[in-house]
């Protein structure tokens, strides 16, 4: 009994040993094959989290750049949205030796210093989605400001709730610093421009579209005259629409959120939520890699710049090396259709 | 044999409802009054089946975690399973149109499965189920994340709405799934008093191998507590897929830790031996009733995380006061 425990914990160890070897002689590998490479700029996206629809329409949109701007596009993100994954992510791009190394952080601090250590090898630093302010890199991708973003939704909600009453907002992680700074942006921009209207409650309810659905009726219950609700990410988006849905209050209380159009489509179809609001993020990666070979090439940024068709004037902003992507986007059930993600 | 049989024969003889359930009945009893005094709108029915609709897939797979927990193990992988099921039966809703009772059976299939392999490694693997479950735990999240291939089952149809928190779920005002986890609830909690393989459970708990010496077939029950918990977590997706929608990679995040706070709350030992469903069923409702209470009074969320967690060491140590006093005697 005591010999087959220590057996199998010896075991155990062996597989880990072993699995653990087979990792770092795989990134030998890589390293390795990295170094021969044919003399393209070398773009890596290292994304909060690989596998979610968000970050593959980015890389949808990164890949598309690639192709038409002759870069190579790698993108590589940890499966958990844990900031030690992430690290390690990151880590194993800088042994790869790319030319721009452009990450969105779960963890901004933290990735700071490793930032700082790619640069020191001669890699082109970036941020895309989310930054890293107080670390080394040269430019900022920003798919919206929290101004475009909460303002948007104020008014998207407002004008379905007639410019008046009470509005509850569910929200997701409790310390996500862009929903914070998003919910900040209707807090004050509500009182400004809606003096008839009222935020009752901030809740929060994780990445978990069930507990926002559950909430979101706790919210009806506790406030009958509640006409408004926002869903601030991309599960409670959803969420919030199904509360309604589910309550028989299509009409009677509005829902904007901020959602994916696969995800909100089904609502915004049957008037459970009226807009979603977000950005083209496809046409976030493809700016990301546009912007990453500018970096490679020191190609200096304009005021405005030209980067395709479809992304005409992009602007930026040199005190905060920052290039913002544009207006945030509406997604009502009229443009739905045209996106695929 | 008489005498190792005697410490779980006995347990029969005590009262249907025991010290914790009657306490918790008491706390669910003031809680109601006082938020039905404070809050105008909380016996409204919307209020009350948002609540039962939402206690129910914990209640679920609860009446498994009970009786695994009762055997002294723990299975922290229900959430993982709920999420490979719920992966499965969404995209089979949306792309295969599948009908509600397939769906069900695909459900109980995939979770069944999943608890069989946990029973397995359990039963046969012998080291301890919290490192087994949170080796599988892990796995079936990836399988989970395998599956979703990089994208969220978005558009699922209402095919499962019947056990859903719509108002297609309820039937003279009383959600399907909660009525379902009471029905399963109090099967389990039959099983657990009167059945003798029932019986074994607590022997198994109390200690695994007098209960073996005295012929209980000891791998056969733990595969057999296992596969339902699975089962049943296949069953509790079903629920929150329900009226349909978004299936995100997140599914299920999460669950374990609901789960294992229902029953613990509900006076089941952690250390085996002691507990009974009803008590989880208690435990559920009280979880759900402060979760939902935190809002519905607009205090700050996170008082949430200080009251479960209140409620939880409460538990404990009153199990471990009686734990004490009982080896005293």
């Amino acid at each position: 009994m005591r010999l087959t425990r220590t057996v199998t914990v010896g075991v155990a160890f062996a597989l880990a040993a072993g699995l653990g070897l087979a990792g770092c002689s795989k990134k030998e590998n890589a390293s390795g094959s990295g170094g021969s490479g044919d003399g393209k700029i070398k773009v890596a996206f290292v994304p909060k989290l690989q596998g979610i629809p968000y970050f593959e329409a980015m890389n949808t949109g990164g890949r598309q750049a690639a192709a038409d701007l002759g870069v190579e596009w790698i993108y590589k993100g940890p499966t958990t949205a844990d900031p030690g994954a992430q690290t390690e992510v990151v880590k194993s791009l800088i042994q790869q030796r790319v030319d721009v190394l452009v990450v969105a952080p779960n963890d901004p601090d933290s990735m700071a210093p490793i930032l700082k250590d790619a640069q020191s090898r001669g890699i082109k630093v970036m941020t895309s989605d989310t930054d890293a302010p107080n670390s080394v890199r040269e430019l900022f991708v920003n798919q919206a400001t929290a101004e475009g973003i909460g303002q948007t939704v104020t008014d998207a909600l407002l004008e379905k709730m007639g410019g008046k009453g009470e509005y509850a907002i569910v929200s997701c992680g409790q310390t996500a610093g862009n929903l914070n700074s998003w919910i900040a942006v209707q807090r004050k921009y509500t009182a400004e421009k809606y003096p008839d209207a009222k935020i009752v409650d901030v809740v929060y309810a994780g990445e978990d579209e069930a507990k926002a659905t559950s909430m979101a009726k706790d919210l009806m219950n506790a406030h009958p005259k509640l006409t408004g609700l926002v869903g601030e990410c991309t599960t409670s988006a959803p969420g919030v629409a199904k509360a309604v849905r589910e309550t028989g209050k299509i009409g009677k209380v509005f829902t904007v959120g901020v959602g994916t159009p696969a995800s909100m489509k089904p609502y915004l179809m049957d008037g459970s939520s009226s807009t979603s609001v977000l950005w083209d993020v496809e046409q976030l990666g493809y700016l990301t890699v546009w912007a990453g070979t500018q970096l490679k090439k020191g190609t200096p940024l304009q005021a405005t710049n030209k980067v395709s068709d479809k992304l005409p004037a992009v602007k930026y902003f040199p005190d905060q090396k920052m290039l913002l992507l544009g207006d945030p986007l509406r997604i009502t059930k009229d443009n739905v259709g045209n996106y695929n993600y | 044999m008489t005498a190792l049989a005697r410490p779980w024969t006995r347990r029969p003889a005590a009262g249907a409802i025991e010290g914790q359930e009657a306490v918790l009945i008491g706390v669910i009893a003031l809680l109601w009054t006082a938020l039905g005094l404070s809050v105008d709108t909380f016996f409204t029915a919307s209020n009350l089946q948002n609540i039962l609709a939402t206690v129910a897939p914990v209640t679920i797979v609860g009446v498994g975690m009970t009786a695994v927990i009762v055997t002294a193990g723990i299975d922290v992988s229900v959430g993982s399973t709920m999420a490979v099921v719920m992966v499965i039966v969404a995209q089979q809703l949306r792309d295969g149109g599948l009908a509600f009772a397939p769906a069900v059976g695909l459900a109980l299939l995939v979770g069944g499965v999943l608890g069989l392999i946990n029973g397995a490694l359990v039963g046969y693997g012998r080291v301890h189920p919290i490192i087994i479950t949170f080796g599988t735990l892990n796995l079936y999240r990836f399988v989970a994340l395998q599956i979703f291939g990089g994208r969220e089952v978005a558009g699922v149809p209402g095919t499962l709405g019947p056990l859903g928190g719509g108002a297609e779920g309820r039937t003279f005002g009383l959600p399907h799934s909660w009525l379902l986890a009471v029905a399963l609830a109090a099967l389990m909690w039959a099983y657990m008093r009167h059945v003798p393989t029932g019986r074994h459970l607590y022997a198994i708990g109390g200690d695994a191998e007098a209960a073996r010496l005295a012929g209980v077939r000891v791998t056969r029950r733990l595969l057999t507590v296992y596969a339902v918990t699975g089962l049943l977590a296949g069953l509790a997706a079903c629920c929150m897929i329900g009226g349909g929608g978004l299936v995100a990679q997140s599914a299920g995040t999460g669950m374990e830790l609901q789960v294992i706070a229902a029953v613990v709350i509900g006076g089941t030992s952690i250390q085996g031996g002691r507990g009974t469903v009803l008590g989880t069923v208690l435990g559920a409702l009280l979880v759900g009733t402060v979760t939902s209470a935190v809002t519905l009074l607009s205090w700050p969320n996170e008082l949430t995380s200080l009251f479960i967690g209140v409620f939880i060491l409460v538990a404990v140590g009153s199990d471990l006061l009686r734990e004490r006093r009982r080896r005293s005697l």
